[in-house]
């Protein structure tokens, strides 16, 4: 495999402003996350770690306008009854884990993922699967007649092809970020193919997060997305509809690196133990992911108020209890008060337990702390 | 994903692969050629040592020349049962509708330069310029429509005459001295179009079975234990699963040959198939399939469906079955084309035809042989006879008493026993003069 270099960065002032904007390079003296902000937004929390604040700093980055964007087709104002329904289900809640809050806390973001372009030149082995059909019968005996239904199945032929490939890749989409991953699990999906051209015009108010990962450590992430491309145009031209076990000798030269930035909304509210807890709205589709956490500090409050309710219950039944030598029938009430302060008690104790337990069903992805 | 080394050599396409249409202009495409049989060109056997005719030799079993001794064997890869089977797929069916068309193949003779024709549906022909063996497959667009596989002659030619001549000495209903005066023509050994085909059959059935119950009870009227026996009918279902190994479908026409006969040749032991090779054809005669895929696959059907209908019938545990209904789910169906060996002749006796054929791997003998008719009705005479005097003698006992009655009864049991002995026999008798 030989690699034409892709073009370096450069180092940004922090005073520097790019691609005609006002736009500044803005660093979290938490996380490090850097971004692009309007300078408004100079001394503003993270937007996603909500931890630290965003102090002017130079920035390590491709100064050449990014080439394609989706824009925010979810607006701020319409997330309201996203986050109700978020929330719903979640019966003993931190005291700011309310839908107001939520959209108080809400700031826009733009993610970036890398564009690819590279000339290809090499040689290729693959399985190809084409697709062809099968006749099957199913006979019926009835009234002493038989009766045959055809039916027809669909199946692969695998067949080895080899070939050569010259051609050109564009727009193979790569991870920017190192937390790509659990970042695409936070947003889900996106409709890239609505990608439109950069246009800082579009950006808004919105936080742009700049690429962590530059295009020199970020070939190795993209080679099999490249391959995965390649291994796809090769079967095309084999007139295959399938493929498998596919690989590639070849030389990738004259790269051209890109960014597409994303849409995505994050808020947060706080835990119990003041930690903000980070949720973030796909931009562009709505889906809402984030840890939707009960409050146990809450929850052992009101226990212990339900707790005291069941004492107070259990001594007017022992009260009642002593009092039925000069009130027989008193005794009844005793046995109800007994009970009920049994009830009562149990409640106090699934309330005190009920949040914990909650709490550790909150497996789903989150966004990733940083030093 | 590999990530492989760009290596400085050129790069080239493996042996045996060739370059084929890319729909992606700066992608070239290289396929594996495909596996063509060695069918396209007509081959002319001649002895390399003294120019005579040379033929497959089932002593030598190879291809030998009976003028100098030359001999070389063919070597083909013995693939047995597990020979490669072909799907059903819709592209093949269509072309199996089609046929093979009724062009004629025209054949350029490498020895003499003749040019001849091969009759509709035969592979193999002698040159009449030069006498040589020509061995030919006719052209189908459709690669897999061409015999992929064969089973070789084994018993040998001269054999052939013995055994049939055993053959017609057999049986006691047949003109005495059959096989000492007929005169069976030499044999003809050909090889016969077969397809075979394989499937997987899931049946489910649901009927209603009726079982006898046999109840005692006692009658006040008649003061009496009275036995009452009534069929009870319940509704049951099962599922019968059956595999389908090379059943076998006769590719040539009825009216070529007779159907009837080919049947009481099998089996075929599949075990002995071997890939194609024209050397096994050489001086032999062959024919291609006259029944087309399609048309051999509902015949092979019909017979599966009744497979499938007795064993769904085998697991019903009474005889009284009623309101039965079947499916039967083909799955992993597969049919191959061959070719199987077969001596053919026929002989005559006061005027008529008969056909014989050999079974040419396993030297079963079947046809058809003419019927001494006098014998047949003295047997059946013979049958009827003895219920016919017993109830006779039992008409005048009828004056003694009830003995006369018992005499009559016997008889006309015994009659009816006869009756049905003698028109078995009869079918016999017919059935082996039908060819």
């Amino acid at each position: 495999m030989m690699v034409e270099h892709p073009p370096t960065e450069e180092i940004i002032d922090e005073n520097q402003t790019l691609w005609h904007t006002d736009r500044q390079p803005a660093g979290c003296s938490q996380c490090h996350r850097v971004y692009l902000v309007t300078p408004d937004y100079r001394g503003a929390s993270c937007p996603l770690c909500r931890k630290g604040v965003l102090e002017a700093q130079p920035a390590h980055m491709r100064t050449a306008q990014p080439e394609q964007m989706l824009t925010f087709r979810v607006k701020r104002n319409d997330l309201l009854p996203t986050y109700k329904k978020f929330i719903s289900g979640v019966w003993i809640k931190p005291e700011d884990f309310n839908p107001e809050t939520l959209l108080r806390n809400t700031r826009p973001v733009f993610w970036p993922e890398w564009l690819v372009d590279s000339d290809v030149s090499g040689h290729w082995e693959m399985e190809a699967g084409f697709d062809y059909q099968v006749e099957s019968a199913k006979e019926v005996y009835n009234n002493g007649r038989w009766e045959s239904r055809k039916q027809i199945e669909n199946r692969v032929r695998w067949e080895p092809r080899v070939g050569m490939i010259n051609t050109r890749v564009e727009n193979v989409i790569t991870p920017a970020l190192e937390e790509h991953e659990n970042r695409q699990k936070m947003t889900e999906k996106y409709h890239l193919e609505r990608g439109i051209g950069f246009d800082p015009a579009l950006l808004g108010g919105a936080f742009l997060e700049l690429p962590d990962i530059p295009p020199e450590d970020a070939w190795p992430l993209a080679r099999p997305r490249v391959d995965k491309a390649l291994a796809k145009t090769s079967s095309k031209a084999a007139g295959a509809q399938h493929f498998r076990n596919f690989s590639i000798s070849a030389s990738f030269s004259n790269q051209n690196w890109t960014e597409f930035f994303l849409p995505m909304y994050t808020t947060y509210y706080t835990d119990d133990d003041g930690q903000p807890q980070i949720v973030v709205v796909n931009g562009e589709t709505g889906a809402i992911r984030g840890p939707r956490l009960a409050s146990q500090k809450r929850g052992a409050r009101i226990a212990k108020i339900i707790a005291a309710v069941a004492g107070g219950l259990f001594l007017l039944a022992l009260l009642s209890l002593l009092l039925t030598m000069v009130i027989p029938p008193l005794g009844l009430i005793a046995g109800l008060l007994g009970l009920l302060g049994f009830g009562v008690s149990l409640f106090a104790i699934i309330t005190a337990v009920w949040p914990g337990q909650w709490n550790r069903k909150q497996t789903g992805p989150r966004i990733a702390a940083k030093d | 994903m590999s990530d492989n080394t760009l290596q400085d050599t050129p790069w080239s396409p493996p042996q045996g692969y060739t370059q084929v249409e890319s729909q992606v202009p700066g992608v070239v495409v290289f396929a594996p050629q495909p596996d063509r049989l060695e069918q396209d060109q007509a081959v002319s056997y001649d002895c390399p040592n003294c120019g005579a005719n040379v033929a497959y030799d089932v002593s030598a079993g190879g291809v030998s020349c009976e003028y100098c001794g030359y001999a070389a064997p063919v070597t083909a890869d013995r693939v047995g049962r597990n020979a490669e089977d072909f799907e059903f797929t819709l592209e093949t069916l269509t072309q199996a509708r089609q046929g093979w068309g009724t062009e004629r193949q025209l054949l350029h003779c490498d020895s003499c330069g003749g040019e001849l024709s091969l009759s509709e549906g035969a592979l193999t022909t002698s040159c009449p310029f030069c006498a040589s063996n020509q061995v030919n497959v006719i052209t189908s667009q459709e690669e897999t429509l061409r015999p992929r596989f064969l089973v070789p002659f084994k018993v040998k030619p001269e054999d052939t005459i013995s055994l049939a001549k055993k053959w017609l000495g057999k049986g006691w209903f047949h003109p005495n001295e059959l096989a000492e005066n007929v005169v069976v023509q030499r044999f003809l050994g050909v090889y016969l179009p077969f397809w075979t085909f394989n499937a997987a059959v899931d049946a489910r059935w649901r009927a209603e079975v009726g079982y006898q119950k046999t109840d005692r009870r006692y009658n006040a009227r008649t003061k009496r234990w009275e036995t009452r026996t009534r069929t009870v009918w319940k509704w049951e279902n099962g599922r019968v699963h059956l595999d389908i190994d090379n059943l076998l479908v006769t590719g040539s026409a009825p009216n070529h040959i007779s159907h009837h006969i080919l049947h009481q040749l099998y089996p075929f032991n599949m075990d002995d198939l071997v890939a194609y090779r024209p050397d096994f054809l050489a001086g032999w005669n062959a024919q291609a399939f006259e029944t087309t895929l399609t048309e051999a696959w509902e015949t092979g059907k019909t017979t599966i469906r009744g497979k499938a209908k007795k064993a769904c019938y085998q697991r019903i545990a009474s005889n009284q079955v009623r309101n039965f209904t079947m499916s039967a789910d083909f799955s992993d169906e597969s049919w191959r084309y061959i070719l199987l060996p077969v001596y053919l002749t026929a002989y005559r006796y006061e005027d008529k035809v008969f056909q014989v054929m050999v079974n040419g791997q396993t030297g079963i003998v079947a046809g058809s042989k003419p019927v001494a008719w006098w014998k047949i009705w003295l047997a059946i005479a013979a049958c009827l006879a003895p219920g016919a005097l017993l109830a006779l003698i039992g008409l005048p006992l009828l004056l003694v008493g009830g003995i006369g009655i018992i005499a009559i009864a016997l008889g006309i049991i015994l009659f009816v026993i006869g009756v049905i002995i003698g028109f078995s026999l009869y079918n016999k008798a017919r059935k082996s003069e039908e060819s």
